[in-house]
């Protein structure tokens, strides 16, 4: 690596990290405020982008006009984004907060996609991007531009959080808001105007990104968004200082990685930078861990949902429904969307025990259905495995494979553990893609005595058996001395503890008990699909697995059912109306969280 | 009150989780044999495709070249009389929804033949789907060669394979006098690393060399990192095996490292054409608006008529306008029902094409025989046949 080529990796990093700090800063700052991990953040990276095209290519409005008015509305809408979802959710359940977040990002990235089309834009080059030269690497005025920008707004900000009187009482509340409330902080007003800042540096962010990047989409802001993310993460949510050196720390890393891996290795080394990072000290480089820190799911629903009680006739029926009535009067589209519904059913069922029981948000489950698939596949196709074989021998290896890889990161807590998930599922799927570059095709349909079961009907029965059977496991475990044990552990970990229980290995069991059901679900969606490559198993899929936990209460394995027939169902359903299907699909999502916060169902404590 | 909400949050989830079950039981229950046509004659063609989310860029492009084709189909006779009409259903192009597309479709007695989908990973584990119902599988956009090499004899596609395109791409390169390229391409596997697979294979035939290879991901937005690396060895010329979004971001940061020798790729597609840095790229063309054939000029300026707002008719307009002409071809020759449309897809013969001049199908590969590729130039924003 030559003088010239270490600088120009070094100016690339130090470029990319200073988006990368910009979004990170926002999200840390409202994780501390309300400790809520806001998804909508992502949509203002795209917002920015797309507004800010919008302002100067279209209106013709000048850079200078153009950039104050994208902070404006982006500070707006973040002002009503608080007040009308996050807010009144975040006092209580920040789960359903992060949720509705979910869904007012899928709102926001499909309302700029109406506006703005979803074309990528080409921006225009406000700035020289090319004019200076240190030694024999080049750079522009705009790059000093925004790195420049970025130290000044840093330091206002360590300025403002330093002495502003309201800066102060932001500092006050993210350390402690109820103490805070007692002092008589307007903790309201702190996170209104954290959040406020929050969405300006988002928008910020976008228009660098437009600016740095030259072409931009509403969806440019999910990549970079989840990069702040983990950024912040690696920093320690709630710590500025933290978000902006993770931010340049990934930033550079990043670049180098790249240099010597490849592009592909980006988010391996993303991740694994992140999870090395959390094993050796568990709140990032510069967050604190509490010493009594709350999981994110740890008891949050058992004392707040209020239970819907189910009558003792609604088991048959709904067997009866399932299993007799949809099978004989569907018709084949109705079967065919019915497989979908009950294998994401079967996968976070299984979930439930990791998510319910063990309190634990994994948020990568894409990894272990990835593995299921690809093993399946591989078995069939190669080994010669029959399908029967195949199923259950995929969720082992799921199971085990998931297992080894997530074993150092259970010492890790509260949001970080979900971070770090989320990293190991994504990092499994770019692994996967090294192996398997190309997709794998005619992955063998399963068969009865030579009979291809490969009809909408024998799908739809294959799954509903292997939905059936994991809810009787999940019913059984969750009554065993064993499912008890691990629910103590979710219920109030410190008290497992000190009676004696470990919770790290209950939660690994637990995990390897959902990345069972993920393999297993992974294969049963292989041998339908009849091919797979890793542009399936998505950051998305494994969202949707833990939305579904979610809205079908977070404890319950047949709330996962419920909940997969109206996320799976109800994307089928809107069909009517294409263009809103997806802004009306965030709206009920928004409903339903703000009618029933702990979940459709839940079970009584 | 609060009672009473509670209720109605109830009822109303209640009555959610019910439609979300009987979703659209309402629709057909009549599989196989249909495609007859509908009562009133109009025979309806299915298409498959983003309308939201990741793709929607290009669900939108197919949409607008294919309603106008179907109106100038209409406007001149229809398919013998009946009058065509198109199913749009929103796939995202994501498998979960596009199997339960291609379910609809086949469930559906009107629809014909379907066209799409947009990406492999939605196309192919629906296709099984399309076989078993006997419903065509038009993937007009599908360029990798595995879409109907493994596919069955319901798998069409008139897009040209990934192969022949890179083949073509490098012997041309060679030709003009160019010893060293640096290379990017897309790491995925339904179309970046069978074109670099196929790239490299001529390459190493006919003595190009590529001094560096980077595998890059059409989501990143920084490729600096990779291309320093690429441009170490200060090659003759540059390559990017890409689309159009991700070729413009390279081509951008290219050039801001200072690289400033022929760029070798990019898209007939808006962002690309409309950045500045692109300009004297190169390509392997499908399609160029600016192609001087009466029929291409007729399709642009009809297009421009009817969408004055577009700034660029691509490849995937082309693409689409000409898939839809194809199958209005199909069904003239072998009738309106599914097996009539199979059949006349074995016929297909010299149908005027604004891509290919005409298209002739190939039965047994079911892909266009012998397609030629022009190339290009970037110029002042438009793309101009290399002289």
């Amino acid at each position: 690596m030559g003088r010239s080529e270490l600088t120009d990796t070094l100016i690339a990093g130090l470029l990319r990290g200073n988006v990368y700090a910009l979004g990170a800063v926002g999200i840390s700052l409202v994780f501390g405020v309300m400790n809520v991990v806001n998804f909508a953040q992502f949509s203002f990276f795209g917002l920015g982008a797309m507004l800010s095209w919008f302002f100067v290519s279209e209106l013709g409005l000048p850079f200078y006009i153009a950039l104050p008015l994208v902070l404006l509305i982006c500070a707006a809408l973040g002002f009503v984004i608080n007040i009308s979802v996050v807010r009144p959710l975040a006092k209580y359940l920040p789960l359903a907060a992060m949720l509705s977040t979910y869904a007012v990002s899928q709102i926001l990235d499909n309302v700029s996609q109406i506006a703005f089309t979803a074309q990528f834009q080409v921006f225009p080059e406000v700035l020289p991007t090319s004019n200076l030269a240190i030694g024999s690497t080049r750079f522009g005025t705009s790059d000093v531009v925004m790195l420049g920008t970025t130290v000044v707004i840093m330091a206002a900000m360590a300025l403002f959080l330093k002495y502003g009187k309201i800066g102060r009482a932001i500092r006050a509340t993210s350390q402690d808001q109820e103490a805070a409330l007692q002092m008589g902080i307007p903790v309201g007003l702190v996170q209104n105007v954290s959040f406020v800042i929050a969405s300006a540096l988002g928008g910020l962010a976008g228009v660098f990104i437009a600016l740095y990047v030259g072409v931009a989409n509403p969806g440019s802001g999910l990549n970079i968004g989840l990069t702040a993310f983990v950024a912040a993460t690696l920093g320690g949510l709630g710590s500025l200082v933290g978000a902006v050196v993770g931010g340049f720390v990934l930033g550079i890393l990043e670049a180098f990685g790249i240099h010597f891996f490849g592009d592909t290795a980006r988010q391996i080394i993303v991740f694994v930078v992140l999870i090395v990072v959390l094993i050796v000290r568990p709140g990032g480089l510069f967050g604190k861990v509490p010493l009594l820190s709350a999981e994110p799911l740890t008891g949050t629903f058992l004392g707040k949902g209020r239970p819907l009680r189910i009558p003792r006739w609604v088991w048959p029926v709904a067997f009866v429904v399932l299993g007799v009535a949809v099978p004989v009067f569907g018709s084949n589209y109705v079967l065919t969307t019915g497989t979908q519904v009950l294998i994401y059913a079967i996968i976070a069922a299984g979930f439930t025990v990791t998510a319910g029981q063990a309190g634990v948000l994994a948020l990568g489950q894409a990894g272990p259905i990835a593995i299921g698939a690809y093993m399946s596949a591989v078995l069939t196709l190669y080994l010669g495995f029959s399908f029967w074989i195949a199923l259950p021998l995929s969720g082992l290896v799921a199971a085990i494979v998931a297992s080894i890889l997530a074993s150092p990161i259970w010492g890790v807590k509260g949001h970080y553990i979900s971070i770090a998930t989320l990293g190991l599922g994504i990092a499994i799927v770019a692994v996967i893609q090294l192996v398997f570059p190309q997709g794998l095709y005619n992955i063998p349909v399963p068969t009865f005595f030579g009979t291809p079961l490969s009809t909408p009907l024998a799908y739809y029965l294959i799954d509903f058996v292997v939905l059936v059977i994991t809810l009787v496991i999940m019913w059984r475990l969750r009554r065993s001395h064993l499912g008890k044990v691990i629910s103590s552990v979710g219920a109030d970990e410190v008290a497992a503890l000190a009676s004696g229980v470990r919770g790290r290995n209950y939660k690994a069991l637990a995990f390897a008990v959902s990345a069972f059901f993920a393999g297993v679900g992974g294969s049963l969606l292989a041998h339908q699909y009849t091919y797979i490559d890793p542009t399936i198993f998505t950051m998305m899929m494994s969202l949707l697995v833990v939305t579904i936990v979610i809205l079908g209460g977070v404890g319950l394995s047949y709330g996962a059912v419920i909940g997969s027939i109206i996320l799976i169902g109800a994307m089928e359903l809107l069909r009517f109306t294409p263009e809103l299907r997806i802004i009306v699909y965030g709206l009920v999502l928004i409903l339903v969280v703000r009618f029933r916060p702990g979940g459709i169902l839940v079970r009584k404590s | 009150m609060k009672k009473i909400l509670r209720r109605a949050a109830a009822t109303s989830l209640a009555t959610l989780a019910i439609m979300g079950l009987a979703a659209c039981s309402t629709a057909e229950n009549a599989a196989g044999g249909g495609g007859s046509g509908s009562a009133d004659g109009t025979v309806y063609f299915g298409v498959s495709a983003a309308q939201t989310g990741q793709y929607a860029q290009y669900g939108q492009q197919f949409k607008e070249a294919f309603d106008l084709a179907v109106d100038e189909v209409n406007a001149n006779g229809g398919i013998n009389g009946k009058k065509v009409a198109l199913k749009y259903e929103d796939s995202q192009s994501d498998p979960k929804q596009s199997v339960a597309v291609a379910q609809k479709f086949v469930g559906d007695p009107d629809i014909s033949l379907v066209f799409g989908d947009y990406s492999s990973a939605a196309s192919i584990p629906a296709s099984p789907i399309y076989t078993q119902g006997q419903l065509v599988q038009y993937g007009f956009n599908n360029s990798n060669p595995d879409f109907t090499a493994k596919g069955s004899d319901y798998q069409w596609s008139t897009s040209i394979t990934t192969t022949a395109t890179y083949v073509w791409t490098a012997d041309y390169i060679k030709k003009q006098g160019i010893n060293t390229v640096g290379l990017t391409y897309l790491n995925t596997a339904d179309w970046g690393i069978p074109a670099y697979n196929a790239f490299k294979g001529e390459a190493e035939k006919i003595g190009l060399t590529i001094v560096d290879a980077e595998g890059v991901l059409d989501t990143s937005d920084d490729y600096r990192p990779s291309l320093s690396k690429a441009v170490a060895g200060n090659p003759d010329a540059f390559v990017h095996l890409g689309y159009g979004p991700d070729a413009a971001k390279i081509v951008t940061q290219l050039r801001a490292i200072g690289y400033d020798k022929t760029f070798y790729g990019g898209q007939d597609e808006q962002s690309f054409d409309g950045t500045p840095d692109a300009e004297g790229s190169v390509i392997a063309a499908q399609f160029i608006e600016t192609n001087p054939d009466a029929d291409v000029q007729k399709f642009v300026a009809a297009f421009r008529a009817k969408y004055p707002n577009e700034t660029a008719v691509t490849s995937f307009e082309a693409g689409a306008y000409d898939a839809l002409y194809v199958a209005v071809a199909a069904a003239k020759a072998g009738g309106t029902t599914r097996a009539g449309i199979l059949d006349g897809f074995k016929q297909v013969k010299d149908v005027p094409s604004v891509v290919y001049g005409t298209i002739t199908l190939d039965p047994s590969t079911r892909r266009v025989a012998n397609p030629e590729l022009t190339p290009t130039i970037l110029t002042g924003g438009k793309w101009v046949a290399a002289s």
